[in-house]
């Protein structure tokens, strides 16, 4: 072989980068207002400065020692909107699309409780809703936590649900 | 009847334990059938505008609900015609092209319909399945995974357990429960113990959904991924949910900064008795881009605790490979089974391993029984922690990076300790029912939970259910820790509560290192393109992986 190991090694990785760039959607670049790329990633390591709780608590403020003055506390220990859309960002640089529209509906339900997450994720199961119940948490998702994609998320599977009859009341299709 | 005379060679052949195994031969109807059943749709794709009006033979007014989320979801449109234009033969043959890359091929596979990717798996012999599954994985380092459950759902044991473990090698550990009502405690045996054993451990505590979102909301637990898939809308249905309600839930973990990853397999459809004819495959074909089309990141798949459907029709093993392969081949994380027990037959259930274990995944086991199988709570794994020495022997007859580390007793009888009074000082300090002296020396030492004695189940239970109740979370252990003067451990755990709020570890393929560094797909993407490249063992690791406690040293000779 005419290349060494370590130039064919080289080549790889350069055409791997290469690949990932061409990959990633121009508006996903567009759409990044954080400007943030695989290229930042572990943001752990390399974007500390990008890191915020929810809260506004720098990363490296969250300590032991400021949780046990006080200073800290469990809530601070979430993940944020903002990070959310960077991670979402990562995974658009590095090709994988369905993991950002993954992370933008997670984006919207930072701010709904746990309890009522758990209440529509139980509420999206089968045969459990009719399918106005579910165009009214659509509503809701939309009008009080401004979660427009997980609401037309919601208006889908409503859709159907309705078509292969899987709403409250529905028989089994076979 | 009068007896044949016999063979005395069949006699003694007949008494091997592969003879315990079940068996059965193909049967179309029921699903019985691994690859490539005569009844499997035909590979073809219309597209409208950017939408896909038919898939494989079907229209999409008549698309199940699982066709239309893959259809709508999980086809990268844009490069459909062109993908789906090449043979099944020349796809076949990009994965084990050296000189092609994992991105060429991703971006094939992302754009082909099911049943064409099941009729490439069907063009594949297991040894290019394996040369395949070199290149595909996405993550370019190996690692494994570890199942940690006690019979008695002891907490002292599990957490001693759990550290043995992480001090083996094991990057995530995954318990369950005998008792429901114990699963808090479990959860927090994991946490607890998995960060002695070594900081940036991967805990999970595999029960109902809900639960499980729960604790990992509390910080008790860092992953999930006991969340199914099917491949027909009847078992989907049957499961209780919908690719939508399990896509939301999806959301939900990312929302709450926890890793996840989905599960399915191979003869899940057949167990539960609604397989329509089709194979065993192309079902769990489905399930993996399901998993893609909710942007869940990762799947655990081979089968699964269906492994003995597939392992008793012919080719099972081989559809077992290729459905691990798939995973890879739609760029996502995959936790490969050989999870359970199916063959009393050692030959057999080492042979099932080595499709993975010799070309690596991402995890190798999603759940290696890192307790002796009488303790496992998921039925039993097909290695056991009797098997390890065997395990630690294959990487260093084979050179191969299987995710463990050969250790020396005193080593492991010091974690085990440390967690186990790491486990008392949070229990004192949190007002549990308090563990003795005597629990904490039995569970150091112990092998299993046949060699300690019984807890006070009623008190325990009470006091699991006030876990829940008042919420403790990580924060209040690594409190509790801090202040039994457990610094260290404390540390680590606020190390793990941190990783929520930076999400590094929501990318594919995530482990977390020892300094809180996460490594995955994006930052340890697979670069392999043949021979000296791809994954390289370092100086250092081949040195760990050699030096086995009891080879004889030449020097002693």
């Amino acid at each position: 072989m005419a290349q060494t190991n370590e130039e064919f090694v080289a080549s790889v990785v350069r055409q791997v980068l290469k690949e990932i760039s061409v990959e990633a959607p121009a508006s996903a670049a567009a759409k990044s207002a954080s400007g943030i790329t695989a290229a930042d990633y572990p943001l752990g390591m390399k974007r500390r400065d990008v890191l915020k709780s929810p809260r506004g608590i720098p990363f490296d403020e969250l300590t032991l020692e400021n949780v046990e003055s006080g200073k800290v506390a469990f809530e601070d220990f979430s993940i944020s909107p903002d990070v959310l859309s960077m991670q979402g960002d990562i995974a658009s640089s590095a090709g994988r699309t369905q993991i950002a529209l993954n992370f933008n509906r997670a984006r919207e339900m930072t701010k709904i409780p746990d309890e009522r997450i758990l209440e529509i994720y139980n509420s999206l199961r089968p045969h459990r809703s009719t399918k106005e119940e579910m165009l009214g948490i659509a509503d809701e998702l939309q009008n009080k936590f401004g979660a427009a994609v997980c609401a037309e998320f919601v208006r889908e599977a409503a859709d159907v649900y309705q078509r292969r009859k899987l709403l409250k009341g529905d028989l089994p299709t076979d | 009847m009068a007896d044949a005379k016999r063979s005395k060679r069949f006699e003694i052949l007949e008494k091997r334990p592969v003879h315990l195994d079940g068996f059965i031969g193909e049967w179309i109807e029921v699903g019985l059938y691994a690859m490539g059943s005569p009844q499997d749709p035909k590979p073809s794709i219309k597209i409208e505008g950017d939408k896909i009006v038919e898939m494989d033979g079907k229209s999409r007014g008549e698309f199940t609900m699982i066709e239309q989320f893959v259809a709508d979801y999980a086809i990268n449109v844009k490069n459909a015609r062109e993908a789906m234009a090449k043979s099944e033969t020349e796809i076949a043959r990009m994965l084990v092209d050296i000189n092609v890359s994992r991105e060429e091929c991703i971006k094939v596979f992302t754009a082909l319909t099911p049943s064409k990717i099941a009729r490439v798996m069907e063009e594949m012999n297991v040894v290019e399945m394996m040369m395949a599954m070199q290149k595909m994985r996405c993550r370019q380092t190996p690692a494994n995974q570890a199942h940690v459950t006690s019979a008695k759902d002891h907490p002292v044991m599990l957490a001693a357990d759990a550290a043995e473990a992480t001090f083996r090698g094991f990057k995530e550990i995954e318990t369950t429960v005998g008792v429901v009502r114990y699963a808090p405690f479990n959860a927090l045996a994991l946490l607890v113990g998995g960060q002695v054993g070594r900081r940036g451990t991967l805990s999970q505590d595999a029960l109902e959904e809900a639960f499980e979102l729960q604790v990992g909301m509390r910080g008790l637990t860092s992953y999930a991924e006991t969340v199914s898939v099917y491949g027909t809308e009847r078992v989907f249905v049957d499961g209780d949910d919908t690719p939508w309600s399990k896509a939301f839930l999806a959301s939900a973990y990312a929302s709450r900064g926890l890793k996840m990853r989905f599960t399915s397999g191979t003869g899940s459809e057949v167990q539960m008795g609604a397989a329509e004819g089709k194979s065993m495959l192309y079902l769990e074909t489905l399930c993996v881009m399901v998993t893609k089309g909710a942007g869940v990141q990762g799947l655990q798949n081979g089968s699964i605790s269906c492994i003995g459907v597939p392992a008793a029709v012919p080719s099972g093993l081989r559809a077992v490979t290729a459905e691990n392969l798939i995973t890879m081949c739609l760029d996502l994380e995959v936790a490969s089974g050989n999870d359970q027990t199916f063959s009393h037959s050692d030959q057999r259930r080492t042979a099932r391993t080595m499709p993975q274990f010799l070309p690596g995944t991402d995890w190798i086991f999603s759940g290696y029984s890192s307790t002796p199988n009488y303790d496992n709570m998921f039925a039993g794994s097909n290695w056991d922690i009797s098997d390890v020495d065997d395990y630690l022997a294959l990487q260093r007859d084979f050179k191969v990076d299987g995710g463990l580390r050969p250790v020396k007793e005193e080593d492991v009888v010091a974690v085990r300790n440390k967690a186990a009074r790491a486990m008392q000082a949070v229990f004192a300090e949190l007002g549990f029912p308090p563990i003795t002296d005597e629990e904490v020396e039995a569970c150091t030492y112990a092998n299993g939970s046949k060699d300690i004695g019984d807890r006070n189940i009623p008190e325990d239970l009470k006091a699991a259910e006030r876990l829940m109740k008042d919420a403790v979370t990580g924060v209040d252990v690594a409190k509790a820790l801090a202040k039994r003067g457990f610094r260290d451990v404390a540390e680590s755990i606020i190390l793990m509560m941190r990783q929520r709020v930076a999400g590094d570890y929501l990318q594919t393929s995530a482990w977390v290192g020892s300094d809180g560094t996460v490594y995955s797909a994006v930052n340890d993407p697979n670069t392999y393109m043949g021979p000296g490249t791809g994954y390289k063992m370092s100086e250092e690791r081949w040195e760990e992986i050699k030096a086995i406690p009891w080879a004889i040293r030449a020097e002693d000779v």
